[in-house]
């Protein structure tokens, strides 16, 4: 058994498992290729999406991060209550995932579809989104003068230090 | 203007010093990965998270495939399921929600796990980029693995978001990649988890689901991570705790939740889904409820439903109806929810012949599949076959009216098909032909 570790790197338990799983996707790409013409197209988007994430999406929000920071050095830090920056990052964030998500309906992509689908016109999702953003920042900036203010109230009791942002 | 060769000259003397004379780290090298939010424990609460969460995803999803019976010739939208369908059963009429039940669960618990999905991709992300690329044989397989799993995951909620709402920019069929991406992801969750469940189970354990950045730093003295360590090797100053980190996830789970969820409610809730297609308000009047497909858009004229239009029974004899013979018959009325694959479902009343009527009418009695045919002139549901069950379920209806007034056209007039606890595409809209089949023995 440890001569079977030791060469493997695992358990043989590990090997049978992945192989047994690796076969059942094996199969499930075949079933693609037997049912459609199109099989070459799904295995190039799946490719894509392997890509995609890592090395797309993935320096893109670091990279927003790291200039948010940058802006902000020494004054947006937790340790000086209080911060401020995630206060901005919450309803950037929540509004950029829902952008993300929501998109096509959003920049009208699917207008054509739409119209033939649900029979409404595919305005008015834009209006939402920016509607809810406004009030994801307006809550933000709420809860953030809110704490504020209970920093700079005097404590009468021995302050126990706070350990959330 | 003048600087830019001598930045960039700079520049390219500083990468060329390595990383000890200034230049920044680059991915492979640990210390490029600079948050302190990063640990096993914190990747370890996100992937039990999904865990519990995808797996629900994955049952649902699986359901929503039996549900169309791909068993009957005709049914299976997906192409030749081969022994994907081994666990194929005869779908029920009852709870007459079950679908609309299993469906928006999937698509609602799918759009809550996007969050922690990407969090947990880049609470690892640093892995991708470890040297040596390959320690072991048992660790190169299940690097392998990681396609299926990673790639899984994006191909089947990009391809799941897209659906939902009618962007169909994939150049292939939904059905097939979806179906088939899904076994390809779940072929990488299992081996993902039978490998990384223990390692997660301990990591948690250790100081129960408190993620504290101090306490996580204190065990390390007592029980490094190994190979397995996510901790930043040169961590930057915190800006937000794990705990708050967390917070942003479920919160941004909740968003998307909220803001889709009325789509699965009929009334003042369904305004509330204010990005998904079928949030829209309707008036109140018995036609007003969502509509998948308008008479227009599936090539349905005024001409073919109007005056001319016969249903065509069919079993063992053949009779031709209009519209007139069929409202002359005792009418049965249900209140039965239409659920959408797309996660949506509304609940409406239903006026019309039971189909066990019917089949009586064209002369089959005992148990009896149907061949339902529709006017429509494209989509792949213009002909679907219902199991004996629901033919024999006195609830399933040929529906020609709705909440008490005649179908309109974007609903299926003449005439629809609604069957209790089936998905969508299955209440047939503007039929023109039923066959009766006798069940064999």
């Amino acid at each position: 058994m440890s001569f079977f570790r030791r060469r493997y790197g695992a358990h043989p338990l590990h090997l049978l498992v992945t192989v047994a799983c690796l076969l059942v996707a094996a199969y499930a790409a075949q079933r693609i290729y037997v049912s459609t013409e199109d099989w070459w197209k799904i295995g190039l988007w799946f490719i894509g999406c392997v890509i995609g994430h890592d090395l797309v999406l993935w320096p893109l929000y670091a990279l927003a991060d790291s200039a948010v920071l940058r802006a902000a050095r020494g004054r947006a830090a937790l340790a000086q209550p209080p911060g401020w920056i995630n206060y901005l990052r919450f309803p950037v964030l929540g509004s950029a995932l829902l952008f993300v998500v929501w998109f096509p309906l959003i920049a009208r992509r699917s207008r054509g579809i739409f119209e033939g689908t649900v029979g409404e016109g595919v305005n008015g999702y834009l209006g939402h989104w920016l509607i809810i953003t406004a009030a994801l920042f307006l809550i933000s900036a709420v809860a953030y003068a809110v704490r504020i203010r209970r920093a700079s109230m005097p404590r009468t009791t021995d302050p126990t230090p706070s350990t959330d942002q | 203007m003048m600087q830019f060769p001598k930045d960039l000259r700079r520049r390219v003397e500083t990468f060329a010093a390595g990383p000890d004379g200034g230049r920044p780290p680059l991915p492979i090298d640990p210390r490029f990965w600079r948050s302190p939010l990063r640990s096993r424990r914190f990747t370890s609460i996100l992937g039990l998270t999904l865990l519990v969460m995808l797996t629900l995803v994955i049952v649902c999803g699986l359901l929503s495939y039996a549900s169309y019976n791909p068993r009957l010739a005709g049914n299976d939208p997906t192409g030749r399921h081969g022994l994907l369908g081994f666990y194929f059963f005869t779908w029920p009429t009852h709870p007459v929600w079950l679908y609309r039940l299993t469906q928006s669960t999937h698509v609602l618990l799918g759009l809550a796990s996007i969050p922690f999905v990407l969090a947990k991709l880049w609470s690892v992300i640093p892995k991708l980029f470890e040297l040596p690329p390959v320690r072991s044989p048992a660790q190169a397989i299940e690097r392998i693995s990681l396609l299926a799993l990673v790639g899984g995951v994006t191909f089947e909620f990009v391809t799941g978001v897209m659906n939902i709402q009618l962007y169909y920019a994939f150049p292939f069929s939904f059905y097939t990649a979806h179906l088939y991406g899904a076994w390809i992801f779940l072929a990488g969750f299992v081996v993902h988890v039978a490998v990384k469940l223990p390692v997660a189970i301990r990591a948690v354990r250790r100081r129960g689901l408190d993620p504290d950045p101090e306490g996580d730093q204190a065990a390390a003295v007592h029980d490094p991570d190994g190979p397995d360590d996510l901790r930043a090797v040169e961590p930057a100053p915190a800006t937000i705790t794990r705990r708050g980190a967390l917070i942003a996830v479920g919160g941004g789970s909740a968003l998307l939740v909220g803001a889709t969820l009325g789509q699965s409610f009929d009334g003042p809730l369904r305004r509330t889904a204010l990005l998904a297609p079928h949030g829209q308000a309707y008036g109140n009047g018995p036609n007003d409820f969502p509509v998948n497909k308008t008479a227009a858009y599936r090539g349905i004229t005024a001409d073919a439903t109007g005056a001319k239009w016969r249903l065509e029974l069919r079993g063992t004899q053949r009779l031709s109806l209009d519209r007139a013979a069929l409202l002359a018959r005792p009418q049965s009325t249900h209140r039965l929810p239409i659920a959408c694959v797309e996660g949506w479902s509304t609940e409406q009343e239903w006026t019309g012949i039971p189909l066990a009527d019917l089949a009586s009418m064209a002369g089959v009695t005992g148990k009896a599949t149907v061949l339902v045919e529709s006017l429509q002139k494209n989509g792949s549901f213009g002909k679907v076959r219902l199991a004996a069950n629901q033919v024999a379920d006195r609830r399933t209806l040929l529906a020609l009216k709705v909440n008490g007034a005649d179908l309109e056209p974007d609903h299926g007039f003449p005439a629809r098909i609604i069957v209790p606890a089936g998905p969508g595409v299955h209440n047939t809209k503007w039929v023109t032909a039923l066959t009766f089949v006798p069940e064999q023995a």
